[in-house]
């Protein structure tokens, strides 16, 4: 088994959490850590840990070209695009942690196979990480969906400036991953941040509008799912099973977070990275496989 | 074998430590100190060892500082605890830390002023820097439960008119005098904690400390007291430089670590406390006493530049706050914080020769 | 000295949480008409949650936003016209464009009470488009003072024009108010405002003390017809601040009509502190839950009651109705 040489931009919080998730994989070797500033508290960690770290942004890519199969785009949507004009030309893979949406969406247990043909994979949001495959199985098992809507818990504390600022595209990139994966039309998603201490965990409570449900399919549906993104985030339960409640199917779902190099209440930024390495492990699969 | 000087700094816990029941909230608790080896830290681990052996409790502390080796050298007997660990790293580059830690700590970088005229970046960066990794770390783990953030008395700027600094008394700073490092690098430290408070919701409280005198504190340091007390051991004349009206106040070092470690557990996340002690003295006042203390006569010199001078200094905090909030008073009268710092001095200095 | 006080009448806001959002544009039109004519300065409209919050999560609304903001502009002529934004419900590209289209007047922009940093955008938007901004921290009994100063700063800078706290929970006694307006008076250029209710029964009180303490702007609904036990009662207050020689601007007699009105024409019935809304406010619980922890408690057989010390005790915040099934399937759980 030959690892997937990877590169990670970005050595803030996302960044971080990714190269300590990497360093546990059979299937991938950061072979670059890069952002900005060599002092940040991400990059001594790097150091500290003995990766080859890199000041000089993208650059660092253009450089060593040959030595990078996949990048991690962990900046910001601005940036991510200026990256990929790049990254394209070089022939990189590149799964993508910002809100850009160049590249195709995925959802690791719903569409993993299909994503690694294409080279710009996008991760969607943290809510839709957790609330899309449930949806999916909702429309997968259900006729007639009228409407979906999510709404996502998540503590104070893991909410950064920039998410804080972002919230409108937050819910409008999820409600598109939700029409996307789904195949519903009328879609919501809804984000509460909660400053409790002790800080609570990302939840993620799924409600659908359906008429004659069928709950029984459904269960066991949503059954096989929950074990399928556990087997990539192992922090991800349900917590309350299918009910059907005043007119409406109700589903909830939890996600912990492993505590690499966030605390664990931080379900959210989480269960992105734990998705991005699925992703990033199925292209290195399937390169071992073709050859 | 427990040494006399010891025995002093044992004593004096037991006397500051009026209420060791209160700390059983500690139980099992991980308290992480910045500055881990200095004075603060010494005086901080020398009462949480008087706690822990006394009512057995099991805190355990983590002292951050940068030069171990030497810590062990000082105080032997502290660095031998099973319940002290150490962690050797400048906190202005911390990145990690571990993290069973409940409570920190932050008293990391010197207000030793001959440092910061001669190094000012160094000082600038300790308290910015330093502060801004530490809370960055710190934003990361899971179980903490509260910071203390050490500031100083400069962040006030320069007082003229108050008999009694409170929290809110701030007075004018000058511009372009390199002397400011310390106080500016404080008060962009307070600011660091402000957002990390408001945007992160650290649970930081901030202590602003006035003077302290005490065993473990070098004579060597420049303030008046410290300079009187060594002039004292070596057999006068204790001389004052400048005017001796000058008011000064004086907290005792186990009091100073008992009102810290109250503020742990009964400070308000958010507030902000003086530190120090609200009995004013002036430095002639201050000579005659330590002077009444030695078995030597001596002389009492003052050296001014004026002979009447307009204003005079005065730096005393008003402390209704801290005394309320914590249920906490001083212990020790200047004339037994004297004593007791001359007694250890001399007998660490026997044992030094 | 002219002591004038700002009246916001969420009526057709706050009362739809009484009413599970099921207010029609006939009674919107008719309850305009006559807080129109009384001369109340702003009336607010919309789902209970705000614009955009029509949701399985909180309740949907009979009728859309749309609809909704334009049956209110067709009947409003002296009065403005006023909407609650919550950001995470409401984008700005989905409702908050098209409501000013529509023709709101005043936007007030609501967080959360420690988390105003969600406003900037939507405030800032606001300002863009040259329409009356405010911020409103909610669930602000939740927060220390210093907290709620620091908070509402921030929507200052980000061009609120007055911040409003809300009682959301109904769990301020007058001593609260007291120190957290005062703080807030003190810590602001801008006008205070407050928004009572009524578990405690103290709306009113709390409102009055709010003014002395300088807030400038209060919020009162037709016969408090809002969340839980309802709001302050917008006739009561208007006559209690006319005694007191407070100048609204709002026509007595015409008030009281308004009121009667808005009795018989838009409220199935009329709030009253159930026993349940004393251990709601006790706990702390957003008011809006109200409907949810009764249906769902009915439901499915638990004390409603241990439903708020619940809610109360996990310090859940309004948006997160989701969470009142789980506590409701945890109880059964440890009940077996």
């Amino acid at each position: 088994m030959k690892k997937l040489k990877v590169a990670i931009l970005g050595s803030g919080n996302i960044g971080t959490d990714l190269l300590i998730k990497i360093q546990r994989s059979e299937f991938l070797e950061c072979v670059l850590f890069i952002g900005r500033n060599l002092s940040s508290p991400g990059m001594a960690k790097a150091i500290a840990m003995g990766v080859k770290v890199s000041d000089e942004s993208i650059n660092a890519i253009v450089k060593n070209s040959d030595q990078v199969d996949l990048v991690f785009d962990a900046t910001s949507a601005k940036d991510a695009k200026i990256h990929w004009d790049i990254l394209d030309k070089l022939g990189k893979i590149v799964v993508d942690m910002t809100p850009a949406k160049l590249g195709v969406f995925c959802i690791p247990a719903v569409n993993l196979d299909e994503v690694i043909e294409h080279r710009n994979v996008n991760m969607i949001t943290c809510g839709g990480q957790a609330s899309i495959p449930i949806a999916h199985v909702i429309g997968k098992t259900q006729k007639n969906v009228e409407y979906i809507e999510v709404v996502s818990s998540i503590a104070s504390r893991s909410a950064g400036p920039a998410t804080r600022l972002n919230l409108d595209e937050y819910v409008d990139t999820t409600e598109n991953g939700i029409k996307h994966f789904s195949n519903v039309k009328r879609t919501k998603a809804i984000l509460n941040l909660n400053p409790a201490d002790p800080c609570i965990d990302m939840q993620t409570t799924i409600f659908a509008q359906v008429e004659n449900p069928n709950m029984e399919y459904l269960q066991e549906e949503i059954d096989i799912m929950i074990k399928k993104i556990q087997e990539y985030v192992p922090g991800y339960s349900l917590l309350v099973p299918p009910v059907f409640e005043n007119g409406r199917i109700v589903i909830m779902v939890k996600a912990q977070g492993l505590g690499d190099y966030l605390p664990k209440y931080a379900g959210n930024l989480d269960i992105i990275n734990c998705a991005a390495i699925a992703v990033a492990e199925q292209y290195s699969k399937s390169f071992n496989n073709s050859k | 074998m427990s040494l006399a000087k010891n025995k002093i700094v044992f004593e004096d816990c037991k006397t500051s430590c009026v209420d060791i029941d209160s700390f059983s909230i500690l139980e099992n608790q991980s308290i992480l100190i910045t500055g881990g080896t200095g004075f603060i830290g010494k005086w901080l681990t020398e009462m949480i060892s008087y706690i822990n052996f006394t009512n057995n409790i099991n805190i355990t502390v983590y002292l951050l500082g940068r030069d171990i080796a030497k810590f062990k050298e000082e105080v032997p007997h502290l660095a031998e605890k099973t319940f002290v660990k150490f962690i050797e790293q400048d906190v202005r580059y911390l990145h990690d830390l571990p993290n069973d830690i409940n409570y920190i700590i932050h008293a990391a970088g010197s207000p030793d002023n001959r440092e910061h005229v001669s190094d000012p970046l160094k000082t600038i960066e300790t308290f910015y820097k330093g502060t801004q990794s530490l809370l960055d770390v710190a934003s990361r783990i899971q179980g903490l439960k509260k910071i203390i953030h050490l500031s100083s008395h400069q962040v006030y700027g320069k007082n003229e008119n108050e008999e009694q600094i409170t929290e809110n008394s701030f007075g004018p700073f000058e511009a372009l005098n390199v002397n400011n490092c310390y106080a500016e690098s404080k008060r962009i430290a307070e600011t660091l904690c402000s957002y990390y408070k408001n945007n992160l919701r650290l649970p930081i409280v901030i202590l602003r400390p006035f003077a302290f005198i005490g065993p473990y504190q070098n004579l060597e340091k420049p303030w008046a007291i410290n300079s009187f007390i060594r002039d004292a051991i070596l057999g006068g004349p204790i001389r004052i430089l400048g005017n001796g009206l000058t008011e000064r106040s004086y907290l005792y070092a186990s009091d100073m670590a008992y009102y810290i470690l109250r503020s742990l557990i009964l400070a308000n996340i958010g507030d902000i406390y003086n530190l120090g002690s609200n009995v004013p003295i002036s430095l002639n006042e201050l000579a005659l006493k330590i002077k009444s203390q030695s078995t030597v006569k001596m002389e009492v010199l003052s050296r001014s530049s004026k002979e009447n001078y307009l204003s005079i200094s005065k730096l005393v905090p008003n402390t209704n706050k801290i005394t309320k909030d914590l249920n906490v008073s001083e212990t020790f009268t200047i004339d037994e914080a004297i004593n007791r710092t001359i007694l250890w001095n001399q007998l660490n200095k026997k044992i030094n020769n | 000295m002219i002591k004038q006080i700002l009246i916001s009448d969420p009526t057709l806001r706050d009362g739809n949480h009484a009413c599970a959002h099921q207010l029609s544009a006939e009674q919107i039109a008719i309850y305009c008409n006559a807080a129109d004519n009384a001369g109340v300065p702003i009336i607010e409209v919309g789902h209970g949650n705000g614009l955009g919050a029509s949701s399985l999560q909180v309740g949907l609304s009979k009728e859309d936003d749309k609809t909704i903001l334009e049956t209110a502009r067709k009947h409003l002529n002296k009065s403005k016209l006023g909407i609650h934004v919550i950001p995470g419900f409401a984008t700005i590209k989905r409702d908050l464009v098209n409501a000013i289209d529509i023709g709101v007047d005043v936007i007030r922009v609501a967080s959360h009470c420690t988390e105003a940093d969600i406003t900037q955008r939507h405030l800032g938007y606001v300002r863009e488009r040259g329409k009356e901004a405010y911020g409103v921290l909610m669930m602000s009994h939740m927060a220390s003072a210093s907290v709620l100063v620091e908070e509402a700063q921030k929507m200052e800078l980000y061009g609120a024009e007055g911040i409003i706290i809300m009682d959301s929970a109904g769990a301020y006694l007058p001593s609260d108010v007291q120190e957290k307006i005062s703080a807030l008076v003190n810590g602001l250029k801008v006008p205070v405002g407050f928004h009572a209710h009524n578990n405690l029964g103290m709306a009113i009180a709390n409102s009055i003390t709010a003014i002395e303490a300088g807030a400038k702007i209060l919020d009162g609904t037709a016969r408090g017809f809002g969340a839980g036990a309802g709001n302050a009662q917008l006739e009561v207050l208007i006559a209690v601040l006319e005694k007191m020689g407070y100048i609204t601007g709002v026509d007595l007699y015409k008030i009281l009509d308004a009121s009667d009105i808005a009795e018989k024409k838009i409220m199935s019935t009329v709030p009253t502190i159930k026993s349940d809304s004393i251990v709601s406010g006790l706990s702390g619980v957003f008011s809006g839950f109200a409907k949810h922890v009764t249906r769902i408690s009915n439901e499915y057989e638990v004390d409603p009651r241990d439903v708020y010390r619940e809610l109360g005790k996990r310090r859940i915040v309004g948006g997160q109705e989701d969470i009142i099934i789980e506590v409701v399937m945890d109880l059964i759980r440890n009940r077996k």
